[in-house]
């Protein structure tokens, strides 16, 4: 394949060489991300390299509007998505927390705290046990959001991105999530201080 | 501010989206309420729980058919 040049003589951004060095760059998280929505190590390896395969298919088409880290994370987004389809799973990322501004949702509620001295919450394997439980108890959406934001670090334009949603949208599901996980923890870490 | 208000607002304020006026009537309800000020301690324990969570990595042999993928189209 010759690597596709713009009409006006310059690399196209999307080409052989810059898919290799994204593969370099992001192919990591680009994994991550699949597995977080797969949670399925030989699903998420199959979506990546679905993705670059379609990636360089769709190399012309590319129009550099967007990061070619960012173009590629909603390939594996959407490769993803399909292939759990594909496999008969379910694959409920829609966005389907309509709680309205204001309801039960969005007050203090009667959450304890973790009430805990300094240094006491630590990730050992009980605590990452028990945050793992946790986040199946949120919605995909909220889990998804959280798990893109705070444990991968990747912040909140970029997670809109990805996940072709108005930030502001981002920002509610992110809330909920890290609400809805300090309550379900508090008895893990009340319990251990208890 | 009353203590449902500010929770509803604790992530956009710490995502810096918050207006001026309103985010500083965070932080006074915050340094003046302490069940808020736990609630925030609670919320920036979580985030550092999940920052200690080990990174996942492309696993080599997946990289290496992608790379061929790439070399094979050259």
């Amino acid at each position: 394949m010759t690597t596709p040049l713009r009409a006006d003589g310059t690399p196209h951004p999307a080409n052989r060489e810059a898919l290799s060095q994204a593969l370099v760059d992001h192919g990591d998280r680009l994994y991550s991300l699949a597995l977080r929505i797969t949670r399925d190590r030989d699903l998420a390896a199959d979506a990546v390299q679905e993705a670059f395969a379609t990636a360089l298919q769709r190399a012309e088409g590319f129009r550099g509007e967007s990061s070619i880290g960012t173009w590629l994370h909603r390939i594996v987004y959407t490769k993803s998505i399909d292939l759990l389809r594909a496999r008969g799973r379910e694959a409920p990322l829609v966005d389907e927390d309509k709680a309205a501004p204001g309801s039960e949702e969005d007050r203090v509620g009667g959450a304890p705290t973790w009430s805990r001295p300094p240094d006491e919450i630590l990730l050992g394997a009980e605590t990452r046990e028990a945050l793992e439980r946790a986040l199946t108890r949120i919605t995909p959406m909220q889990r998804l959001v959280f798990e893109l934001r705070e444990v991968e670090g990747r912040d909140t334009d970029e997670v809109a991105g990805i996940l072709d949603l108005p930030p502001g949208t981002v920002r509610v599901h992110l809330h909920r999530g890290r609400m809805r996980l300090r309550g379900l923890l508090a008895d893990h870490f009340r319990g251990a201080v208890a | 501010m009353t203590c449902d208000e500010l929770y509803r607002r604790l992530t956009d304020h710490e995502e810096g989206v918050l207006d001026g006026n309103v985010c500083q009537e965070v932080e006074r309800h915050l340094a003046e309420c302490q069940s808020c000020h736990e609630i925030r301690h609670d919320l920036q324990d979580l985030s550092r729980l999940c920052r200690e969570q080990a990174s996942v990595e492309l696993p080599v042999g997946v990289r290496r058919r992608i790379e061929g993928l790439l070399d094979s189209t050259a």
